[in-house]
């Protein structure tokens, strides 16, 4: 039994955040469909799901031929009216046929890409993983695009973003059987890997843990970015809280790992919080940009008040002393 | 679909669940020419039908084993691509013709409720939620390959173009993908834009004809079929008639598992293209999920494939 999947995730172009109800209109492509949104603990939506037939090779790490036929779910999501993701996955399982069936029935089935033979679960999984794949083989980097691009296509963004991103993609596998586990790899600058097993979950619990995960992998990449580019030390307070300022108005309240996970799979978030040491690494980043922001507000008050920051620093008597 | 592993969404309870009869047995179309030709040319219609409908009948009740067959009968008018008459005149002369005919219609359907019903745009929502049957080799890397409007059953024909390269062929003929040796290309025409005024094929509202009495199509996750009941004093306009007239009250469901429909042979090519477009229509996960539960709790046998829960019996000289 195995999953794959990709999640891409990017910033909505759009100046400032984008309020729910406009999100909620932004994912409905089309009519009779819902999204679902959430406010609490952080403004969330996700779009309704959206399949795409396939017929190609399955991946596979040994370069066995396995033909796959069925469909892959896409779906987005917009977290803080801020961050759009492009979302694409499926159930791989072995089909009942050695040969392609009539397509109604694997409509029947949505979400589900069948092969036309046996297959080794491990072998496609390590071959899922590997970048790039051979053209030949599924392509949910493209589906994934193609939803981004439908929303950001939107007239109702401004299509303009308030500073410069990367978009980091996550290719996922899950497989079932045995101890929940989950492991997390930066394969390079902007790809991760991800694999989990657990013993069972609802297919829909897998996909939001990896969409949390590729989020949060998002913001710490591009807090890291901003503050790497801040120059911090080599440059003025005021310079380097100007390049700063995105990360403060945009990025840091929205920082809530495992909000939307389900119980079961929680056990991950805290194991990766120990290992790749997420929480901690984004908590002392923080800290750098508040320690910029209290250096420049002390530089600032110090021109305007200098007698009263002399007298603080020779240790002269309280403020109020001062006048 | 639970597998031991990985389950799909547990079922979402904010997708209404529609009754269900056995079967959706229709015993006709009526468009202005036939019924111009009057009405003892619709008694001689119901006549042919008869006897299919009664081993329709037959034939649900051998499925259904000790239970009661649930079948409800049901005649669409078109209202959509002509305005004739008046339902005032109209639905007595085809319920007189059809009790004459010895037949029972539960239910009458005006044609436009498969564009529109009580606001709700049922031909969006349906055209919304094709997947094109993907071509071999597709790997998601295009988006797949659909002219607006347009829906077929495999890849059409490329080239033609006299720019082409010499040494390529400059015709590809149209191939279908699900063909045993040859192909028998179909290609559907869903609608038409005129003025910014969008016109649904016949074929492509037979198909939301088919997915309404499957009790397969949702808007944003509510039933979008509500029977009124027949009133004594019929409308003289066809929009003051509502969408779904329940004409008998003992009637069963209006939405059923399996539907039948008896037509003359001359719908042949209408109901193929019906097929194309249902075989390409992805229902909600919750909805094939609820009736796939239900059909199992009545120990029915019900295929995962909706094109094959839809049955026809052509006649000639209808």
């Amino acid at each position: 039994m195995l999953v794959i999947g990709e999640v891409r995730t990017c910033l909505l172009q759009n100046t400032a955040a984008a309020n729910l109800t406009d999100v909620a209109e932004l994912l409905r492509l089309e009519p009779g469909e819902r999204v679902r949104t959430s406010e609490r603990p952080v403004a969330y939506a996700v779009s309704p799901a959206r399949l795409t037939g396939m017929d190609c090779r399955l991946p596979t790490a040994s370069g066995a031929r396995v033909r796959g036929v069925g469909t892959a779910t896409a779906r987005t999501t917009v977290t803080g009216g801020r961050i759009l993701q492009g979302s694409v996955f499926a159930r791989l399982e072995r089909g009942a046929s050695d040969r392609r069936l009539p397509w109604s029935h694997y409509l029947a089935m949505p979400g589900v890409i069948q092969s036309t033979g046996r297959f080794n679960p491990t072998d496609v999984a390590n071959g899922f993983l590997t970048d790039p794949l051979p053209d030949t083989t599924v392509d949910f980097g493209s589906v994934s695009e193609q939803v981004i691009r439908q929303v950001q296509a939107n007239p109702r963004l401004d299509h303009v973003t308030p500073f410069k991103t990367r978009r980091t993609r996550l290719k996922w596998v899950a497989s079932a059987g045995g101890l929940l586990y989950g492991e997390f790899t930066i394969a390079d600058d902007n790809l991760r890997n991800f694999t989990i097993s657990c013993a069972t979950a609802p297919v829909q619990a897998v996909v939001e843990l990896c969409e949390d995960l590729a989020l949060h992998d998002w913001l710490l990449t591009t807090l890291l970015r901003i503050v790497e580019r801040s120059q911090i030390g080599a440059s003025t307070s005021e310079h380097v809280l100007a390049r700063l300022r995105p990360a403060i108005d945009h990025l840091l309240h929205l920082w809530m790992p495992g909000a939307r996970v389900a119980d079961a799979l929680r056990g991950v978030w805290d194991d990766l919080d120990r290992g790749p040491g997420f929480s901690p690494q984004w908590q002392a980043t923080v800290a750098r940009v508040r320690d910029q922001l209290s250096v420049a507000t002390f530089e600032r008050l110090s021109q305007l008040r200098p007698t009263m920051f002399e007298q603080l620093a020779s240790g002269g008597g309280s403020v109020g002393g001062a006048r | 679909m639970t597998n031991a592993g990985f389950r799909e969404e547990a079922a979402d309870s904010h997708v209404e669940e529609v009754a269900l009869s056995h079967l959706s047995l229709e015993l006709g179309h009526l468009y202005m020419d036939d019924y111009l030709a009057g009405t003892d040319r619709l008694l001689a219609q119901f006549r042919k039908v008869r006897p299919w409908a009664e081993a329709a009948r037959s034939v649900t009740a051998a499925a259904c084993g000790t239970q009661r067959p649930r079948v409800s009968t049901c005649f669409l008018i078109d209202d959509y691509f002509t305005r004739f008459s008046s339902p005032a005149k109209v639905l007595p002369d085809v319920l007189a013709a059809a009790e004459e005919g010895d037949l029972t219609i539960d239910y009458i359907v005006r044609e436009s409720a498969c564009a529109v019903t009580d606001g709700k745009l049922l031909a969006e929502i349906v055209a919304g939620r094709l997947t094109a049957l993907p071509p071999p080799g597709a790997n998601g890397s295009r988006p797949p390959p659909m002219d607006v409007g347009w829906l077929c059953n495999g890849q059409r024909s490329a080239g033609g173009d006299a720019s082409e390269a010499m040494n390529r062929p400059t015709w590809l003929p149209p191939e279908e993908t699900e063909a045993t040796n040859h192909s028998i290309f179909v290609d559907v025409e869903l609608w038409s834009d005129d003025d910014g005024q969008r016109t649904w094929s016949c074929a492509f509202l037979a198909a939301v004809w088919q997915l309404l009495r499957l009790g397969m199509i949702r808007d944003a996750g509510r039933n979008v079929v509500a029977p009124a009941p027949m009133v004594a004093e019929l409308p003289d306009e066809w929009d003051n008639l509502p969408p779904v007239v329940r004409v008998t009250d003992t009637a069963a469901a209006f939405c059923a598992y399996r539907t039948m429909s008896v037509l003359p042979a001359r719908f042949l090519n209408v109901e193929h293209a019906v097929r194309v477009i249902v075989g390409q229509y992805s229902a909600l996960p919750a909805v094939i999920d609820q009736i796939a539960t239900r059909s199992g709790r009545e120990h029915l046998e019900l295929p995962t494939d909706l094109t094959e829960r839809i049955d026809h019996v052509f006649f000639n000289g209808g």
